[in-house]
């Protein structure tokens, strides 16, 4: 199977928070849990740039090895859920976790947080029923062949979400063109689908993602 | 963009979401406590059910709409199921933004759960708000207006119109307007771009983008100036990014280092104010060193000797002291814009809103012609429009100043859309006032503008040109808090006798008014509640599906015109050739209605059928030049973009770039309009040696009348009946269409070939000077660049200029006050306020100071503050410290509400309707100043004072 | 007495779960180390070399969530998460099991160190039914919140495998529940005891002779010993400073409702797990002396009165002085209760 993963290409991300309330139309999460969100670096200066960032279903993730309920697993797709009937609130992947993906509905005495909430790559979660899945974790669109909505009505083609492969010649295509160094950004490795790669065209990914449901 | 402290949760909850939010928050509260963490999780998830929409297994219908919030235009896919919006689906064949959106594009399918609106009509009485049937309010509602009608006169009564609204219904505004006898209608455009479509129609013809956003993929260059895309068109951006990553050259000239200028090779700080200069100082450069395209200046242009003149006053140390630009910036610009051509300039509400705005867009055009940027892929001067639909209810006459399709308020305009209408000139004239005022007949006369309708309600009625001054407003989908004086606006809402308000929300005009009675509020439906086309900011037109009824007692706009016009007796009259199904006028019958009069603008073409083809078939068009390359509709351009020359039948494929004299008219392309005559103190105006592709005239030729067509030869062309149609009339009169039928046949514009002109000697300043704004901090220059006479009756009020640059206000408000625009809100920011994905990502109003600036008055991050405007508005905003404002100047955005000088006005809201967010209006602290030429407000440079505010 | 079966059962289950504890945690921590590095650089594109310095570093950001406390990198999660995984949680699972195995081969070497003498029969007052009360509250506290803590480290190892997640949701949502609301009533209860018993666990010099004579546990030898000997004092002086600060380390976790960053969070829990498992490690060996270790001393926290006999091999400064201001001749009790609670030479 193949890996998926996100990338924001930091040349292209205008911090319009296109993926935040797309986020928001998928998951329909609480006043207050934004699963994506923008951070500006350098606000106002030369050097200014926006990042879209949210769970990156790391490789090896850290919120997995630290979860004191093990309420999280791995799809054969990369993907990293969590079943919040396990969950308990302790807050470890949070402290764990490089880019702060997790959130807690609150955070009050006795360490009460509430069930824990973060990117499911819109690829829901364990539930027994549609209802279910969606009511605590939000779209499935894995499941109908749709990649994450995020990704797929990002405003500028910043933010991708594919395989691995997919993303890395996009990405290795786009930073040729714009004649930058590859050496800042390491490509990501997944031999298993690499024949799909060279296939999908700069931005047409999602859209063939989606017509192929 | 945005402050960093946000409350987690929703503020002030009061009924409709907020209550199930806040159920729906406790639920998860208690879920997360001590008893449901230790029994298990199944309790909470019960209790959280309500909240989503709910999974439905009923079959989805899909919808094809359109974004209602910017000009941009992107395509989306509605999913309804059931009659409820359950799903939205990007549209990655859509040809303008391919799937993409920004935060209010992406949250579209909150339009269909918002519960934020205005419920049902409603009336304020004894300061309360009570509920109305639609039959009473219309009743009421009407006998009130034609109780003003008997006693004032038909100009009593404003009818402000709305950039929200589809093609037909703004079509139809104008018509009721007309109808009710008067020109005191008008829309947003007169807040937003006024002096784009004045300046830019003036120098080559339209006033409207001359090319495409996808075109712009094309360009070596692109300068902005006073845009900022990122936020206010982020879709744009996309294809700016193309362009980038393709080569291009992006340089960003703006007060602010705006999210644009983050993506950009060259920022350069702006004095605000001084665009005139600043492109003056360019053309030094481009001048000094011979980098302008003289050839197509000679074959092509008229004036720009006068411009030569001009711009010798302008050496780099003057542009300098004037801009704040030094020599080497300016030379760099300069010579990036040469180097890299074709180059488009791309400018918005930083140029336009500017008393000298007129002068700032032309300054623009000028610069786009000395450099032969226009009329080639990859050139021109790319305007990018602000709501969805301003491009189109400009186009449709929604003015005071003009009749659908720029044909004015002439005796003759009035019998070509009386011919129309098909309605006798003699009742046409008995609506209206026929007293003769300052101005002349009221008829024939501009009306008062959205920007000064204050005034008109305010102003001595002895000072006024027409009978009375305003005593009723309607508000149909207007946002009062983005215009200026809100200080004077609040009082002369307290002067009125009627307030009606029709909008799908209350909006700030239902609140910030002191009044306990007359106020009536009708809540109308969205855009995607109903059907109808939407011109974009590249002229093409989209058919929008309906996605959802309307929602509560909404009524569609169209349908609650008939309603009035039937209360006001001319619903006969004005439904004459529009069918209408209970109460609701059939949209496609308006749209073949206007396409029966708007031969100016080539809306002619666009035929229901042909638009909702378009819209069946947007995977055909290409991403590159927005033709079809398949399917049933090849070769023709996406959306049919203005003009669209001839009747459908023509089959005309729709002009994607204006004046592109490289394809035949037949296939798009066009030269630049005659419209100024054919000569100028003996210099000819037309074109001189060139034509575009497969023309059968060889040189430059006036607009074409029937006269013409018999000296050519090519009249009997005509079938007969187009004859007897077209028989003393022109292009623009024939209403057969077969003047321009035959004149494109031969491969001619039917508009003329003509050059464009730097000199518009109509205007207050022929070529374009630069001009101190009213509010200077720069008294040192106001000698040298003063403002304007005041005059005495101008859109029938008096209107000031040197009278307020005398006095010198810079010492009490030292500071630059400059308003733009947030990504997350639009426009009032009413509705987007109103939508909670939205709202959370911006929760407070603030004002932007510079950390120098913000030491020094001893201000630091997420103080609050007062900033206080030259005329004594004062808002209580947050302070954000940021060097994307230069030291002296500060920035506040315009979406914010619902504050006024420190109250909050929650409590006024009819119950459960309130936004969200409330927040001070950026406009209560501006200040007077207005257009020489189109009443645009002046928005971007006033100055104030700041101080922290204790407690 | 109590049967001596039942705490050699409870021994012999504990030992098996600490085994399968440690042969988890080793299983566990084997696989590789994650790189946030990495994941952070494949993640975000398009970035400059300096950009990449700014992301892991910076302050200067804007942010659009509304709890915007947590920087863009949180450069320090995957450090915290080798200290816990690698470190702290085998080291724990080792420290537990070693001292468990360590006891076990001393008792099967050393066995039950009996009295010298046989008892007289007359007890005295060592612990009131304040005494008693407040160690067994302690006592049953410290348990389940060890047994709660090792739960939260090493139980998904172990219950969720053998008993399926019908059970382990239930069991772990418990845990945490226990943990934190009982987390501050340990703390309460123990600062109560530690003031209670400040005094009698004063050093004095002769505790040095009772260190160095390894508190007579192994050979013939009685050191001397007041109230409280070395090794009691050495308890407490551990529960003084380690309990304490497990238990403000407990708190700054459990209530995060100051703006605790995640960084703090971090140095918090392995500064609580290092010092809970150690303190965990020593109480083994606490409740060893006072079981099955040591004749008698079981008897001491259950009724309240030792055998003379007893005091005077243990704490025979103690028993000395107790005996010196007996006012009465000894008959049941040794010593009157009053005078024994009145006099408590450290």
């Amino acid at each position: 199977m193949t890996k998926m993963k996100f990338v924001c290409d930091a040349e292209r991300c205008i911090e319009c928070n296109g993926c935040v309330t797309a986020c928001k139309n998928a998951n329909e999460t609480d006043w207050g849990i934004q699963r994506r969100r923008l951070v500006t670096i350098d606000d106002g200066q030369p050097t200014e740039v926006s990042i879209s960032v949210a769970c990156m279903h790391c490789d090896d993730a850290p919120c997995m090895a630290v979860c004191p309920t093990d309420c999280f697993y791995k799809t054969d797709d990369g993907i990293v859920l969590h079943d919040k009937d396990l969950c308990i609130g302790c807050g470890y992947c949070l402290y764990a976790c490089p880019f702060g993906a997790p959130q807690f509905p609150k955070q009050s005495a006795f360490g009460e947080r509430g069930k824990m909430d973060k990117c499911t790559y819109c690829a829901g979660g364990p539930a027994d029923t549609k209802e279910e899945e969606y009511e605590k974790y939000g779209a499935n669109r894995i499941a109908e062949g749709k990649l994450p909505l995020c990704a797929e009505m990002c405003a500028t083609k910043a933010l991708m979400a594919g395989p691995t492969d997919a993303l890395t010649d996009i990405f290795r295509e786009r930073m040729e063109k714009r004649g930058q160094s590859l050496a800042a950004w390491e490509p990501m490795q997944d031999d298993q689908s690499r024949e799909t790669a060279a296939t999908l065209n700069l931005d047409r990914m999602a859209y063939d993602a989606s017509r192929q449901a | 963009m945005r402050l960093t402290r946000k409350s987690p949760t929703p503020s002030e909850p009061g009924l409709g979401i907020s209550r199930r939010q806040f159920l729906q928050r406790s639920a998860a509260t208690t879920g997360g406590l001590a008893a449901a963490g230790f029994m298990g999780n199944t309790m909470m998830r019960r209790a959280d059910a309500k909240e989503k929409t709910l999974v439905s297994t009923a079959p989805i219908e899909i919808k094809r709409t359109v974004c209602s919030h910017c000009s941009v235009g992107c395509g989306t896919y509605a999913e309804v199921q059931e009659g409820v919006w359950t799903g939205q689906e990007p549209a990655f064949d859509h040809p303008v933004n391919r799937g993409a959106h920004c935060a209010k594009g992406a949250s579209l399918r909150e339009h269909g759960h918002s519960t934020r609106r205005l419920k049902y009509p409603m009336k304020l009485e004894g300061g309360q708000w009570k509920r109305l049937s639609w039959e009473q309010a219309i009743e009421e509602v009407g006998d009130k207006v034609l109780q003003l009608r008997d006693k004032y006169g038909p100009d009593s009564v404003y009818w402000l119109g709305s950039a929200k609204f589809s093609n037909e219904q703004a079509y139809l505004m104008r018509k009721f307007a007309a109808m009710f006898g008067t020109n005191n209608t008008d829309h947003q455009a007169r807040i937003c771009h006024s002096t784009t479509v004045a300046g830019v129609a003036n120098t080559w013809g339209y006033g409207a983008m001359t090319n495409s956003l996808n075109d712009m993929h094309n360009s070596k260059s692109i300068l902005f100036i006073g845009s900022n895309p990122t936020e206010a068109h982020p879709i744009a951006m996309q294809h700016i990014l193309i362009a980038k990553e393709r080569g291009a050259n992006i340089i960003v000239v703006d007060p602010r280092f705006t999210r644009t200028a983050a993506k950009a090779d060259k920022f350069v700080r702006l004095r605000p104010g001084s665009d005139v200069a600043y492109i003056w100082g360019l053309l030094w450069h481009i001048f000094d060193n011979g980098w302008e395209d003289k050839e197509y200046i000679d074959n092509r242009v008229y004036g720009m000797d006068k411009v030569r003149e001009e711009v010798a006053a302008f050496p780099p140390e003057v542009v300098e002291s004037v801009t704040g630009v030094s020599k080497e910036d300016m030379y760099d610009v300069a010579k990036r814009l040469a180097d890299n051509r074709p180059g488009c300039v791309v400018w918005c509400m930083g140029g336009t809103q500017h008393t000298t705005g007129n002068n700032n867009t032309r300054a623009y055009c000028i610069l786009e012609l000395a450099l032969g940027n226009i009329g080639v892929s990859g050139g021109g001067a790319n305007i990018f429009r602000g709501h969805d639909n301003v491009q189109g209810a400009t186009d449709l006459g929604l003015m005071s100043h003009s009749l659908p399709g720029y044909y004015g308020l002439s005796e003759g305009a009035w019998q070509h859309w009386g011919e129309i209408w098909g309605l006798d000139q003699e009742w046409l004239k008995s609506r209206f006032d026929q007293t003769e005022y300052a101005d002349g007949k009221p008829m024939y006369a501009n009306g008062i503008t959205v920007s000064r309708w204050i005034d008109g309600v305010l102003e001595k009625e002895e000072n006024i040109a027409q009978r009375s001054s305003l005593k009723g407003m309607f508000y149909w989908g207007h946002a009062v808090n983005s215009q200026t004086r809100g200080v004077e606006m609040q009082k002369a809402m307290g002067q009125l006798e009627l307030m009606v308000i029709v909008d799908p929300y209350p909006t700030v005009a239902a609140v910030m008014h002191d009044r306990s009675d007359g106020v009536y509020l009708l809540p109308a439906a969205t855009q995607f509640e109903t059907t109808g086309s939407v011109t974009n900011t590249s002229r093409s037109l989209q058919w929008r599906d309906k996605v959802i009824e309307p929602q509560f007692e909404a009524l569609p706009d169209h349908e609650i015109m008939y309603l009035l016009a039937k209360k006001l007796g001319f619903a006969e009259q004005m439904f004459k050739n529009i069918q209408v199904n209970g109460n609701e006028p059939l949209v496609e019958d308006i749209t073949r209605e206007f396409n029966k009069g708007m031969w100016t603008v080539g809306y002619t073409g666009q035929s229901p059928e042909r638009l909702k083809m378009h819209q069946q078939n947007w995977h055909t068009f290409s991403f590159e030049t927005l033709q079809a390359e398949s399917g049933p509709i090849k070769g023709e351009y996406y959306g049919l973009p203005w003009p669209c020359w001839g009747n459908p039948e023509m089959a005309h494929p729709g002009t994607p770039l204006l004046y592109d004299m490289s394809k035949p008219v037949k296939e798009g392309g066009l030269t630049f309009r005659a419209r100024f005559g054919v000569e100028r103190d003996g210099e000819s105006l037309l074109a001189d040696g060139v034509f575009s592709k497969d023309s059968d005239l060889n040189d430059g030729y006036p607009e074409f009348t029937a006269e013409m067509l018999k000296q050519l030869g090519w009249w009997e062309e005509l079938t007969d009946e187009e004859k007897t149609a077209a028989e003393g009339k022109n292009w623009k009169t024939d209403l057969s269409g077969g003047i321009q039928r035959v004149v494109i046949d031969h491969g001619c514009a039917p508009f003329g070939n003509a050059k464009a002109r730097c000199e518009v000697w109509t205007f207050p300043d022929p070529i374009p000077k630069h001009r101190e704004p009213l509010y200077t901090p720069r008294r040192d220059l106001v000698k040298e660049y003063p403002t304007w006479e005041d005059m005495q009756s101008f859109y029938r009020l008096p209107t000031l200029y040197r009278s307020i640059q005398e006095e010198d206000f810079s010492e009490r408000y030292p500071l630059t006050l400059t308003s733009g625009r947030l990504v997350e809100y639009e426009g009032g920011g009413e509705e987007t306020r109103s939508m909670s994905w939205l709202a959370e990502l911006q929760q407070e109003m603030f004002v932007e100071i510079n950390p120098e600036m913000a030491k020094e008055l001893g201000i630091a991050n997420d103080d609050m503050v007062w900033v206080e405007g030259a005329e004594q508005g004062r808002v209580r905003v947050k302070a954000m410290v940021t060097p994307r404002v230069g030291r002296d100047v500060v920035f506040m955005p315009f979406h914010f509400g619902g504050m006024f000088q420190g109250k909050s006005l929650h409590d006024r809201y009819p119950e459960g309707s309130a936004p969200y967010v409330l927040g001070e209006s950026a406009n209560t602290a501006t200040t007077y100043g207005y257009d020489s030429v189109t009443q645009m407000q002046e928005t971007k440079v006033t100055l104030c004072r700041i101080e922290k505010a204790t407690a | 007495m109590t049967s001596v079966l039942t705490p050699l059962l409870w021994y012999r289950r504990l030992l098996g779960l600490a085994l399968m504890l440690l042969l988890t945690c080793v299983f566990a921590t084997s696989t590789l180390a994650a790189d946030p590095e990495a994941e952070i650089k494949q993640a975000i594109g398009g970035a400059s070399q300096e950009t990449w310095q700014d992301i892991g570093s910076t302050d200067d950001y804007i942010d659009t969530r509304a709890d915007s406390s947590y920087n863009l990198i949180n450069a320090s999660g995957e450090t915290w998460r080798q200290i816990r995984n690698t470190w702290v949680s085998p080291g724990g699972a080792i420290a537990i099991v070693g001292v468990l195995a360590i006891l076990i081969v001393f008792y099967l070497v050393v066995g039950t160190k009996t009295l010298d003498e046989p008892r007289t029969g007359r007890l005295i007052l060592r612990w009131t039914a304040l005494e008693r009360a407040l160690h067994w509250t302690l006592a049953t506290l410290f348990i389940l919140l060890a047994l709660t803590g090792l739960n939260l480290l090493f139980g998904k190892f172990v219950f969720r495998p053998l008993f399926g997640d019908g059970f382990w949701a239930p069991m772990i949502a418990g845990t945490k529940f226990v943990h934190n609301y009982l987390g501050p009533l340990f703390g309460i209860v123990l600062i109560t005891m530690l003031a209670k018993w400040l005094t009698i666990n004063l050093p004095k010099k002769h505790d040095l002779t009772w260190f160095k004579q390894g508190g007579g546990i192994v050979g013939k030898a009685h050191p001397p010993a007041g109230f409280a000997n070395g090794g009691e004092k050495g308890w407490y002086w551990l529960l003084a400073s380690v309990g304490l600060v497990v238990v403000v380390t407990g708190l700054v976790m459990d209530f995060p409702i100051f703006g605790q960053s995640r960084d703090t969070m971090q140095w918090m829990n392995v500064i609580h797990a290092v010092g809970s498992l150690g303190l965990m490690a020593v109480a083994l060996g606490h409740i060893y002396i006072g079981t099955l270790g040591m004749e008698g001393a079981f008897d001491a926290m259950k009724s309240g009165y030792v055998d003379e006999t007893w005091a005077k091999q243990h704490h025979s400064l103690w028993y000395e002085e107790v005996m010196n201001k007996a006012d009465t001749a000894p008959q049941e009790k040794a010593v009157d209760d009053a005078t024994a609670k009145a006099h408590r030479p450290n």
